[in-house]
């Protein structure tokens, strides 16, 4: 019989492993920190998109009140273009707010173009709305739905500022609150006149 | 027979169903991508008004006939985000959902052979003279016979 096998050949083979996974355990970790420590928390600024940086989709369509709607040809101008529908209850809330932005854009020397975008909804329950609660700028016919998906517009309200380049510049989901349209145009103007 | 059956199976799940329809285009692209506005549900399955946005700009593609079926559902990606996808994409980062559970399943199973294979070496270790004149003493002691008689082995 042989007697070759032996305790202290088996302690020998033996390694700490424990240490390894732990390190690997604690990089992992530290690496999810980094992650919720630089992630975007989103909130004032604008809302991720993939379209975010570049150029506009395209959008051709008629306007409710005659004429068509190119947005190309908008180029030159910063434009706002907010998707709205008459019942949803944020897009009303929001409206006051527009109507007196666009007032404000009529006295400037760069005057933003607002537009709103129909979403889902009839020619007249949008122009009875706009009747009733002001606003006259131009209203621009979404039926097929292509713009909202062009945009990735899932719900509404939701507003896209397109710089004079044709870049889209932000994104706001959700309704607008006040000033928050007007002090952010004036820092993207700040930023990206003549940059793109 | 176990042969033949998986050969029909192979068979029947591989073969080639045929042209579809754009009816039936429109069905598998609309099955991939998932409905914005909802939990869970495709595209297909939802009636939501987001849905039927994407529905019919799907069908526009497939009418158009200029976008393969990855292309079109690209195209909607791009303007959502890459979570509107049912099945994510094999690039990019979006691939690490192909490629972790791989890597993982790799891993455990290297590991369960190393594991293994040290135990079976341990197992292999043989007793030394010491263990076998320690049974042999405690034999011997509880039986009263010696153990290295053959007979009595």
């Amino acid at each position: 019989m042989s007697d070759t096998p032996s305790s202290e050949v088996v302690v020998a083979r033996k390694r700490p492993f424990a240490p390894y996974i732990a390190g690997a355990v604690g990089v992992v970790l530290l690496a999810f920190l980094a992650l919720l420590a630089f992630a975007n928390p989103g909130g004032t600024d604008s809302a991720e998109s993939p379209l975010l940086g570049k150029p506009a989709p395209e959008v051709k369509s008629t306007l409710i009140d005659g004429g068509n709607f190119d947005l190309a040809r908008r180029k030159g101008s910063w434009v706002v273009l907010n998707f709205f529908n008459s019942t949803c209850v944020p897009c009303r809330q929001e409206h006051p707010l527009l109507v007196k932005f666009a007032k404000e854009q009529q006295g400037s020397d760069d005057p933003v173009e607002l537009y709103t975008v129909v979403n889902d909804d009839s020619d007249a329950a949008v122009k009875a709305y706009f009747d009733t609660n002001g606003g006259d700028w131009g209203k621009v016919r979404d039926d097929d739905g292509a713009i909202s998906v062009a945009f990735g517009v899932a719900k509404v309200p939701e507003s896209w500022v397109i710089d004079p380049d044709g870049y889209v510049r932000m994104r706001v989901i959700g309704a607008l609150s006040e000033g928050f349209l007007t002090a952010r145009l004036d820092e993207l103007k700040r930023q990206y006149s003549g940059q793109s | 027979m176990a042969i033949l059956t998986v050969g029909l199976l192979a068979v029947g799940t591989t073969r080639d169903k045929g042209p579809m329809t754009q009816g039936d285009r429109i069905d598998a692209i609309t099955k991939r991508i998932a409905c914005p506005t909802c939990d869970g549900e495709s595209v297909y399955v939802s009636r939501a008004s987001a849905a039927e946005n994407i529905r019919k700009q799907v069908a526009r593609e497939v009418a158009a006939g200029t976008k393969t079926d990855t292309e079109i559902i690209g195209t909607i990606a791009d303007s959502f985000n890459a979570q509107i996808l049912l099945v994510p994409r094999a690039t990019g980062l979006d691939s690490l959902v192909w490629v972790l559970p791989i890597a993982v399943l790799v891993c455990a199973v290297a590991g369960l052979a190393v594991a293994f294979r040290k135990w079976r070496r341990q197992n292999t270790a043989g007793a030394t003279s010491d263990d076998i004149d320690l049974v042999n003493k405690l034999l011997a002691a509880d039986v009263g016979v010696d153990p290295t008689d053959d007979e009595n082995v």
